[in-house]
């Protein structure tokens, strides 16, 4: 399949995985042949903070980050993190957004009402899918660390991508009990 | 950790490698015999890829040193005796590095393999630093040749090409990477590693070595006018500078000079305007390639230059037009006019394909098929999270006990109390509800710092300082203050590893579980302390398990906080409670839970110790088991013993 460009938005909080999903991913469309692209933020902005990664793959090497606007899929791993990334959606709406439902609260910092939420999510996109990615994750592994492996699990179906291939980027990861853990939380998510 | 690994693979391999893993793949396809680096984001992981990899492709030595003065120095002498050298650093580590290097880039080694790197990585938008910085602006006083690549693929070639170049002109050569390059993952193909040609019979001339005015003028001379000219003929000649696009025709008759990340924001900025122009990708940013440019400028009549941070290639792109009275209308950053409503690019912060678009559109009126600033105008009410100390973190605790003596201590002695803070994770107690942070500068400023307002006013001075910086470049300011009687308060905090950056050994890590082993002696710091004649008390984490440690720590600030006014001492406070990153994958995690029958919901846990993994739910506070790291304090600091090992 020919893909001029395909641009992915990750954000999240630091520790929530964002980069091992953007490895496994990233790792996966190579092997299938693409030119990928992504970009990681390391050191002290991770702990507990805001991140935003991209990851980017087609036919031709791309910069590492893509202009507002122009983003095909926007994943947020945690559910306020969205509203910082709406710029990169499209203004005809066609960005999918992905959202896990989990909702990290910050004392003495109000979160983002649903009502708000809701109202600048569908502002901005058509193609919405909420995960219950955290109770999946706890389901099959016992941690919500493994939030980010339901994710990669879900939107697999939207990418030109074979499940034998990511399932090997998977197993590079994990090994023992823990890979088919996860396994078993990707594949719930896969077939949502 | 390395996904795919480095030296793994043969010739024409694809790999998915971060920018700074090809450069460790690029070094050794370079046969390189020693690299020596202070740990910094975002250069970090070219070190530690080395320290996992040295000795089975059988390189010379690899280390972490104790800063970057000495990282270079020892990879100079190195270089000097005819080694294959490369050194790495975060851009300010080049500042610590810069007065080693200044006589380094004009000593000549005799020997033939003699080659040196720098691996310098700026941070722009300062994702993980102190402060934002263009190292390049230190290509003009050093007079070295530096490359600088766009993406991991040229990350591999360019650093081939630094040693290449280094070789063959006897100057070290600086490799020149930024966040977004150094920390970008793509596909990387793969050459040949390559064995080192280092010979045990070396010429270490002091004509050539020695920095001193008989032989340092020669040098310069030699320096000046016949290396870095071979220099430049190499700028002018390589492929590293080259015209894309040649062909390209636009009706503004409009052409682009860039280098680096900024190259690929200009491909897309371009692709989006449907533009095409043509462009003059530098990678050799020093020295710029002058003929080169000129005939670049002599078939335009509009140019646009674009980088971050600082002018420095458009200064020079100025000079270089106005040296062969060219008419060309040069845009850019204006840097003459300190304006910001004259640039057109900012000198603060990273670029992106949006910033350098909307440039472009304001230079040629284009109409973009999406409307940019409309999107821009857009704005939503964002969450504030600011980065945290990780659940279970030393600091917290010690940042908890200090404010409870900070208080006492004040409220006692009606006096002012200032606090001094240092580069390291302890500077997030900056934050609230700490706030410890009146002045910062650099590595290993603050016990400086705190001196120059002690000799100055009544009040109360504290440095807050970590083992590593301690190490780095706070050990002089120490002494100093010893020397001199100065009034303050010095707390190290010493978790025993350089934490922010990843937790990597210093020389006072106990390395015996990790992968430097045996080989390394710890330096004993309490000793070393103790050895300068200053006032030092010790305190260990879970050492004295009849008082509680949070009450030990507050008594021990405030009891010598209290001599240092009463009786104008220095005291040391040696604070030993290791980072909870290295415990955890140590020792099991014991977590602990809270008993919602005894927790009246005081939040002394979650809002005055503000531990990440404890929350409030249904009135009582609630402890997230999967982010729980077992250090235990909460237990320690609950009022009602509500909080325990055991799960109701």
């Amino acid at each position: 399949m020919t893909v001029e460009v395909y641009t992915i938005v990750i954000t999240g909080l630091g520790g929530q995985g964002l980069i091992r999903l953007l490895q496994i991913l990233g790792q996966a469309l190579v092997t299938q042949g693409y030119k990928v692209i992504t970009s990681e933020t390391h050191g002290l902005s991770q702990r507990g903070g805001k991140v935003k990664c991209f990851l980017r793959f087609g036919n031709k090497l791309n910069a590492p980050i893509p202009l507002i606007g122009t983003a095909d899929m926007i994943i947020a791993l945690e559910e306020s993190s969205i509203i910082d990334v709406l710029n990169y959606a499209k203004p005809d709406k066609s960005t999918k957004f992905i959202i896990s439902t989990y909702e990290k609260h910050n004392i003495n910092v109000e979160y983002p009402s649903l009502d708000y939420l809701l109202n600048i999510l569908y502002e901005n996109s058509d193609n919405i899918y909420f995960i219950p990615a955290m109770e999946i994750a706890f389901k099959h592994t016992k941690s919500q660390k493994a939030m980010n492996i339901v994710i990669l699990g879900y939107i697999l179906k939207f990418l030109p991508l074979n499940q034998s291939i990511i399932e090997g980027s998977i197993k590079k990861n994990f090994s023992g009990e823990a890979l088919e853990m996860n396994l078993n939380a990707f594949n719930e998510a896969f077939n949502l | 950790m390395s996904y795919d690994k480095i030296i793994e693979g043969k010739p024409g391999d694809i790999k998915f490698f971060l920018g700074n893993e090809a450069i460790v793949r690029g070094a050794i396809e370079s046969g390189i015999d020693i690299y020596t680096y202070y740990p910094g984001t975002p250069s970090s992981e070219v070190g530690e890829s080395f320290m996992d990899i040295y000795k089975e492709v059988r390189m010379k030595w690899v280390e972490s040193s104790i800063n970057e003065k000495v990282a270079i120095e020892v990879a100079g002498a190195a270089y000097a005796r005819g080694a294959t050298a490369m050194v790495g650093m975060k851009n300010v580590g080049l500042n610590v590095a810069s007065d080693p290097l200044f006589a380094l880039a004009t000593t000549r080694p005799k020997n033939k393999n003699s080659a040196l790197v720098i691996l310098v990585a700026d941070d722009p938008q300062q994702h993980s630093s102190a402060v934002e910085m263009d190292s390049r602006n230190y290509l003009k006083l050093f007079k070295i040749p530096a490359l600088e690549p766009s993406n991991p693929q040229e990350c591999l070639e360019f650093t081939k090409e630094a040693f290449k170049i280094s070789r063959k002109l006897k100057l070290p050569v600086i490799l020149r990477t930024v966040t977004m390059v150094s920390h970008a993952r793509s596909n990387v193909i793969i050459g040949e590693l390559k064995q080192s040609k280092i010979e045990e019979d070396f010429d270490l001339s002091k004509e050539v070595n020695v920095a001193l005015r008989i032989y340092f003028l020669d040098m310069k001379e030699n320096h000046i006018y016949n290396r870095m000219k071979h220099a430049l003929e190499i700028s002018e000649n390589s492929t590293l500078n080259r015209v894309e696009n040649e062909d390209a025709i636009n009706e503004f008759k409009l052409g682009i000079i860039t280098s680096g990340v900024s190259y690929s924001y200009v491909l897309e900025a371009l692709d989006f305007l449907e533009l095409n122009t043509p462009l003059l990708k530098i990678g050799m940013i020093n020295p710029l390639p002058v003929k080169k440019i000129t005939n670049f400028l002599k078939r335009c009549d509009q140019i646009f230059v674009v980088e971050e941070n600082d002018a420095f290639l458009e200064t020079q792109v100025l000079a270089i037009a106005q040296m062969n009275r060219l008419k060309v209308r040069i845009h850019g950053k204006d840097p003459f006019s300190y304006s910001k409503e004259n640039s057109l690019l900012p000198f603060v912060g990273e670029l992106n394909p949006t910033l350098v678009s909307l440039a472009l559109i304001k230079i040629t009126n284009l109409k973009p098929k999406v409307d940019l600033n409309q999107i821009i105008k857009r704005k939503y009410n964002i969450m504030e999270r600011k980065p945290i100390l990780c659940a279970g973190c030393p600091h917290r605790t010690t940042g908890y006990a200090l404010q409870k003596a900070v208080k006492k201590i004040k409220l006692n002695s009606e006096r002012n109390v200032y606090f001094y803070q240092d580069i390291g994770c302890y500077t997030l107690l900056a934050f609230p509800p700490f706030s410890f942070a009146n002045v910062k500068y650099c590595m290993g400023s603050s016990i400086a710092l705190a001196q120059g307002v002690a000799q100055t006013s009544e009040s109360l001075n504290i440095a807050i300082i970590g083992d590593g910086t301690f190490f780095h470049s706070g050990i002089p300011a120490l002494l100093n203050g010893i020397y001199n009687k100065t009034p303050i308060l010095v707390l190290i905090l010493d978790n025993g590893w350089i934490g922010m950056t990843g937790q990597q050994p210093h020389p006072g890590s106990d390395t015996r579980y990790y992968k430097e082993g045996n080989l390394k002696k710890a330096i004993d710091l309490e000793e070393f302390l103790r050895g300068t004649g200053v006032n030092v008390t010790v305190i260990k984490h879970n050492e004295n398990k009849d008082e509680e440690y949070t009450s030990q720590l507050r008594n021990l600030i405030y009891e010598k906080g209290c001599d240092v006014l009463e009786n104008k001492s220095l005291h040391v406070i040696l604070i030993k409670d290791e980072c909870i990153q290295k415990t955890v994958k140590r020792q099991p995690i014991i977590i602990r839970y809270v008993d919602p029958e005894l927790c009246n919901n005081c939040g002394i846990c979650y809002s005055q110790f503000l531990c990440p993994a404890i929350d409030e739910r249904d009135n009582s506070a609630f402890i997230d088991s999967n982010s729980c790291l077992g250090c235990g304090i909460c237990e320690e600091i609950c009022p009602n013993n509500a909080i325990n090992k055991e799960e109701d």
